[in-house]
């Protein structure tokens, strides 16, 4: 995580993989496609569908992938802004449980766990080495490998100082069609005249 | 038939389920997922977007996973 913080001048972000007997010991953080800047990182969702399908493939269950969110501060505070808190509620409020892990530049971190069951409840929990598990070598290359195929730097276009042309070519350049569009807000519009008529 | 079905929600879930012949995309989700907007997610049939009404196939894996992932600095 320290590593990654520190190649680039911008914020990344990643999930934590768990150990299968220990939900909280995060063994490896993987990078999915993402476009960043100095204040914010959003990830490719075409990204994230095959991060889940590759761990499920590795036969890791979501509780170990898809649960504990890391990203960085490249300012001095690791606190959750607007924009963490709200991607924390509608991404991760709906499962048992979740994590929101933030590390600034300094060292400074945050570590929120989330109950969505039972009577629910958050906690601000430590963050610390077990140095009691044994663990690898470090892998610098292969973590600037990991950086350098995921990591996309906003970058201004000329002349347009306000608009910023992401990188990352959008999943949905060429798929999917207007006829995808159109069956899911159908859909959706089914839903909503459906929940009218129970309301 | 058996489909291979993906999503975080709940418990989170990988495994295979029984569907009955012939249930669309939108049934399935609605089932797994409930009352939420489907536009939360991003839901692909064996790696691929997939319109709501397509109807689901002995062996198939959908995928129901979050979009708009985002963090912002203070």
């Amino acid at each position: 995580m320290l590593f990654l913080r520190d190649y680039g001048d911008t914020e990344v972000g990643g999930f934590g993989i768990a150990a299968s007997d220990d939900l909280l010991f995060v063994e490896d953080i993987q990078l999915v496609k993402q476009v960043c800047s100095w204040a914010h990182v959003a990830f490719d969702d075409e990204s994230v569908a095959d991060f889940f399908d590759r761990q499920v493939d590795a036969e890791r269950r979501p509780e170990q992938f898809a649960r504990i969110w890391v990203h960085t501060h490249p300012g001095d505070c690791p606190r959750p802004s607007m924009t963490d808190e709200e991607t924390f509620e509608r991404v991760f409020g709906r499962a048992d449980w979740a994590v929101m892990f933030i590390l600034d530049c300094e060292g400074q971190s945050y570590a929120r766990l989330r109950f969505n069951v039972g009577p629910c409840a958050e906690v601000e929990i430590p963050v610390g080495v077990d140095y009691s598990r044994p663990f690898s070598a470090t892998e610098p290359d292969t973590w600037e490998q990991e950086y350098l195929a995921n990591v996309h730097a906003e970058q201004l276009r000329r002349g347009m100082a306000s608009t910023l042309e992401p990188v990352l070519a959008s999943p949905f350049d060429e798929e999917p069609t207007d006829a995808w569009y159109e069956s899911w807000f159908d859909y959706a519009a089914e839903e909503e005249e459906a929940e009218e008529l129970i309301l | 038939m058996k489909i291979l079905v993906i999503n975080n929600d709940g418990g989170g879930f990988a495994d295979y389920v029984d569907v009955a012949d012939g249930t669309t995309v939108a049934q399935l989700f609605e089932r797994q997922i409930g009352s939420t907007k489907p536009s939360h997610y991003l839901i692909r049939v064996n790696r691929q977007p997939c319109p709501a009404d397509q109807v689901l196939c002995e062996g198939d894996r959908i995928s129901i996973t979050p979009t708009k992932i985002e963090g912002a600095n203070s």
